[in-house]
């Protein structure tokens, strides 16, 4: 016969409901609250007459800007990398599988030093583009490519699992009937794994909006060429504060905005066999 | 799902496991405490300072820990560019005041204020800027009394040793194509610079001059060391330093031009006992050292300007 529990099913129910919602309660507050404080730190008519000032426009407009163009610069080269990288075997697969994953776990100050030391003046291959006079540290470039390297691995890693799940018996099935590899990566694979790829590139633009210790290392600090917001927000703290409070409660509302369009856009019809 | 490791996963896993025990048995060989990682957007670690010279490389000793509150140690939240004078600093001071230690957490003067304005906790402030330390004091932050000048230092240009762009005297820096670095002026390094060179376009060249240098800037450091390392790296042709950065690196790392004292901007460090402070004795040990013959030698013979002298 088994042994009579000391507390009744009922209870045991009350105490589990309680726990999991403080558990619940936690988490949310850790998050949110942090986000919330930022706004009761200021006022709205502070924040909007800081707005119009030149350092945040120009801050805001570069970083959308090298964000938007290291995302595209990411999905155009990097979902045909990930479909070649799936479907095919080669030498050293291993090797690139793990270099993908590298830049989420390099700090990214050591990225910025590492890209730096490439392409500075001085650096490895630097100093053969100085020598035809192209510089690439301390440029709007270097931003890019530095989010570049820290953000891609979001993309790649998301577009590699998406493209070695696909049940492979769409792509053979268009393939028995004629259609060219290239028709059946752009009018089969891709609508098949979009949503996918579109949750992956929302995560690598937030990445590259927020990149922050490879640029400041590698781009410099440069209002209107290389200050991103992040940098902005950073600098503001030391000197303007109020600055600095406004830019961060900007990239929120913006981290919101792309999170929510997301949302709205990825609402699709997944397909079926 | 039951699978036993292949042996390809075990070499892995063995490399990966070996290559950690390695580098924990290295950071424990060393006889000072293991330096914290450099994080830009983090408040800056304290710089760890090496111990006296008894402690030899113990293998066995597990890393000390940077810094245990106790009335012996004072934290000292020091402007960046006494970065090259502190280990010396650390070590005479110890010597002078047997059981009380010093560790630095040396930043631009900026982001010091505003970590000891939210809180941070410190014994002692290094100011490099005489309007950051009004602040403070004005924030009640300093014990009256115990904020007194320390030393002073002028503006100087470097350059990278080879001279990339054949800079030869203050007018070339406007020529077009230059790369300058500067540090941002909230940094007191910064406001120097742009008060030497509102001085310099006033007396001998034009703005346009003025305009010029300002356009050739490529990046506002965050910090006076900071400018002195993009020189070192050759990736700026030329940056506005402290006198002291020049003379303390090693001969040969930069070339310099100099600026004329009448438009050059001194800039007067100050120290100061935090009220904050839980050891306010080692913290007044520490102060006076600073101000004695011996700290005014060490700041003397890594290029600060001491006081007396203009």
């Amino acid at each position: 016969m088994s042994p009579v529990p000391i507390f009744s099913e009922k209870t045991r129910r009350t105490i589990t409901g309680i726990g999991a919602a403080i558990l619940v309660a936690s988490v949310t507050l850790y998050l949110a609250l942090p986000v919330i404080a930022l706004f009761f730190r200021t006022t709205p008519e502070l924040f909007f007459s800081t707005l119009s000032t030149p350092e945040v426009i120009s801050a805001l407009y570069l970083s959308l800007f090298t964000s938007v163009v290291s995302l595209g610069v990411v999905i155009l080269i990097g979902t045909p990398f990930a479909y070649v990288h799936c479907r095919n075997e080669y030498p050293g697969k291993m090797i690139i599988d793990t270099l993908i994953d590298l830049p989420l776990v390099l700090p990214p100050a050591v990225a910025g030093v590492a890209l730096l030391v490439l392409w500075g003046r001085t650096g490895m291959l630097g100093h053969y583009l100085s020598l035809s006079g192209i510089s690439v540290a301390f440029t709007t470039l270097a931003v890019i490519m530095a989010q570049i390297f820290v953000a891609s691995p979001f993309y790649l890693r998301q577009a590699k699992s998406l493209f070695e799940q696909l049940d492979p018996a769409y792509e053979q099935t268009a393939r028995t009937l004629g259609a060219s590899p290239l028709r059946i990566f752009a009018l089969i694979t891709l609508p098949l794994t979009a949503n996918g790829l579109i949750s992956g590139a929302v995560m690598t633009f937030g990445r590259a909006l927020g990149e922050f210790g490879a640029t400041i290392m590698f781009a410099g600090n440069l209002p209107g060429v290389t200050q991103t917001m992040p940098l902005a927000v950073y600098v503001g703290m030391e000197g303007n504060f109020v600055v600095g409070i406004t830019i961060s409660i900007l990239l929120v509302l913006i981290s919101f905005a792309i999170m929510i369009a997301v949302r709205l856009l990825a609402r699709r019809e997944t397909f079926h066999a | 799902m039951n699978q036993s490791f292949s042996t390809k996963q075990i070499i892995v896993t063995g490399i990966v496991c070996g290559l950690l025990v390695l580098t924990a048995f290295f950071a424990g060989c060393a006889s000072s405490a293991p330096a914290q990682p450099v994080t830009p957007a983090a408040t800056q670690a304290p710089q760890t300072t090496p111990q006296a010279a008894g402690t030899t490389a113990a293998t066995a000793t597990p890393p000390k820990p940077v810094y245990t509150p106790s009335s012996g140690n004072i934290v000292a939240f020091t402007a960046a560019s006494l970065k090259g004078v502190s280990t010396r600093l650390a070590s005479d001071f110890e010597q002078k005041y047997p059981g009380e230690k010093v560790v630095f957490n040396l930043d631009g003067t900026q982001a010091l204020k505003t970590q000891v304005q939210n809180g941070a906790y410190a014994d002692v402030f290094i100011s490099a800027s005489n309007s950051y330390t009004a602040e403070l004091t004005k924030g009640g932050y300093f014990v009256n009394g115990t904020v007194k000048p320390l030393t002073s230092n002028y503006v100087i240009v470097i350059l990278p040793a080879n001279n990339p762009a054949n800079i030869q005297s203050l007018a070339d820096l406007a020529k077009p194509g230059v790369k300058i670095a500067m540090e941002d002026k909230t940094v007191p390094a910064g406001t120097a610079t742009v008060a030497v060179l509102a001085n310099l376009a006033n007396s001998t060249y034009s703005q346009d001059w003025n305009t010029s240098v300002f356009k050739n800037v490529v990046t506002y450091e965050t910090s006076e060391p900071g400018v002195a390392t993009k020189v070192g790296l050759g990736e700026v042709d030329a940056g506005f330093v402290y006198e002291s950065t020049y003379t303390a690196a090693p001969n040969g790392t930069y070339l310099a031009i100099s600026i004329p004292k009448k438009d050059n901007y001194l800039q007067t460090y100050t120290i100061g006992v935090l009220n904050e402070s839980a050891s306010q004795s080692a913290a007044s040990d520490f102060e006076n050292f600073m101000l004695s013959d011996s700290g005014q030698q060490d700041l003397k013979d890594y290029g600060f300007r001491p006081l007396s002298s203009s």
